[in-house]
């Protein structure tokens, strides 16, 4: 494992990985905006398997967040917002502007987002906000995802799933199946 | 490649010597062909006064041809073409519309694993998968909203609108609105329809 972006193709801004990102052999991260948005404070806020390509991706990782990918996967433009875990395996394919999210980022209820608002305004500085629901995401190996994809919080795919171009993810996924649509359901093929 | 700058264009390529531009047609990045790799003698052809934003990717294979018609406007479209894709004229395409002419991905797992371990020793930034494209047909003077999917093999006929976010993976006729994930016509559309813009 490496942890330093010293050889690559093209690094995210050229200098080193934030603490917490471990990278395999011959895995590239490319594209300023990686690392925009990682406050991982975990020892393993990122790890990454061999001969990864992550082209465009952005690390939303928050404080307690764990992203685990496995080796041969190929990520473009992909947003991954991570508060607690999300695990994908090894040969997973995520296309264009496709969103990964393990959390709800905000409260449900109404009397909670009035104070969560407040914490998050420019004025309140930083408070602390309220807890919000936050489940890990599970993703097995050989799955596809398509460009504009939403993958929320709790939902388990399972190995060699395919998931259509614009699906919104809200349940688990078989393995072996082809979910499309908004909710995303079992469809023959596409 | 010699290719053709931009002035002022943040990115610092150029514009491949295959994009024919037509008169007063508007390319804002030459990032935007970062991903051709089409080898076809007029692989992009931009019809007269048609533009081309910033946020437009267009990720080309070898034989991929893709024809944008006269006056039609690209506000951030994704490109995956390996065959062919048509855009006709007076077209309006919003920001992160998706079009592929194929999934890029082979249907089996074994399959899949070497495109992806063939990917990771050529570093092509291109993945090639043993897969037929169907090429995909977008008429005249056709509205599509953000955030859309418009999937291999699917034709729009003229004048037709596809709301925000929707998914199409079936032909949508002339002349009506389709929206959804799957996308479904919800209503028709007269050639001569009244706005209400007052």
């Amino acid at each position: 494992m490496r942890t330093e972006a010293e050889g690559w193709m093209e690094a995210w801004d050229g200098g080193t990985l934030p603490a917490g990102v471990q990278v395999g052999e011959d895995t590239r991260i490319i594209g300023t905006a990686a690392f925009r948005r990682f406050r991982g404070q975990a020892p393993d806020a990122l790890v990454i398997g061999d001969h990864a390509t992550m082209d465009g991706v952005q690390f939303s990782v928050g404080p307690e967040g764990r992203i685990k990918i496995g080796k041969f996967c190929c990520f473009t433009s992909a947003v991954l917002m991570c508060e607690l875990s999300i695990c994908i395996g090894s040969y997973v394919l995520i296309g264009w502007n496709t969103v990964i999210a393990d959390s709800d980022f905000h409260p449900i209820s109404p009397a909670e987002r009035i104070v969560d608002a407040v914490a998050c305004s420019p004025a309140a500085g930083a408070p602390a906000r309220p807890k919000v629901q936050r489940v890990e995401v599970v993703i097995g190996d050989d799955v596809w995802i398509g460009p504009n994809a939403t993958i929320f919080k709790g939902v388990h795919i399972g190995n060699g799933a395919w998931i259509g171009p614009g699906s919104v993810v809200t349940r688990d996924v078989p393995a072996g199946t082809t979910v499309a649509g908004n909710p995303a359901r079992v469809v023959e093929a596409l | 490649m010699t290719g053709r700058k931009i002035p002022g264009d943040w990115h610092s390529g150029s514009i491949p010597e295959n994009v024919l531009i037509g008169d007063g047609a508007y390319v804002q990045t030459s990032y935007s062909f970062h991903l051709c790799r089409s080898k076809m003698a007029a692989a992009v052809v931009l019809g007269e006064s048609s533009s081309v934003y910033i946020g437009c990717m267009f990720d080309m294979g070898p034989h991929a041809v893709f024809n944008v018609g006269a006056f039609t406007l690209l506000n951030g479209l994704w490109l995956i073409c390996d065959q062919v894709v048509t855009i006709g004229t007076h077209c309006l395409l919003s920001w992160n519309v998706v079009i592929m002419d194929n999934f890029r991905a082979a249907e089996d797992v074994p399959s899949r694993r070497r495109m992806l371990e063939a990917f990771a020793a050529t570093r092509d930034q291109q993945l090639i998968a043993p897969i037929k494209p169907r090429p995909v047909v977008i008429g005249n003077n056709v509205w599509i909203g953000f955030d859309c999917c418009i999937l291999p093999g699917v034709h729009i006929g003229d004048g037709s609108i596809i709301g925000a976010r929707s998914v199409v993976n079936e032909d949508i006729p002339a002349h009506c609105i389709a929206a959804g994930n799957p996308a479904r016509v919800i209503r028709a559309l007269r050639e001569t329809e009244d706005s209400g813009d007052r």
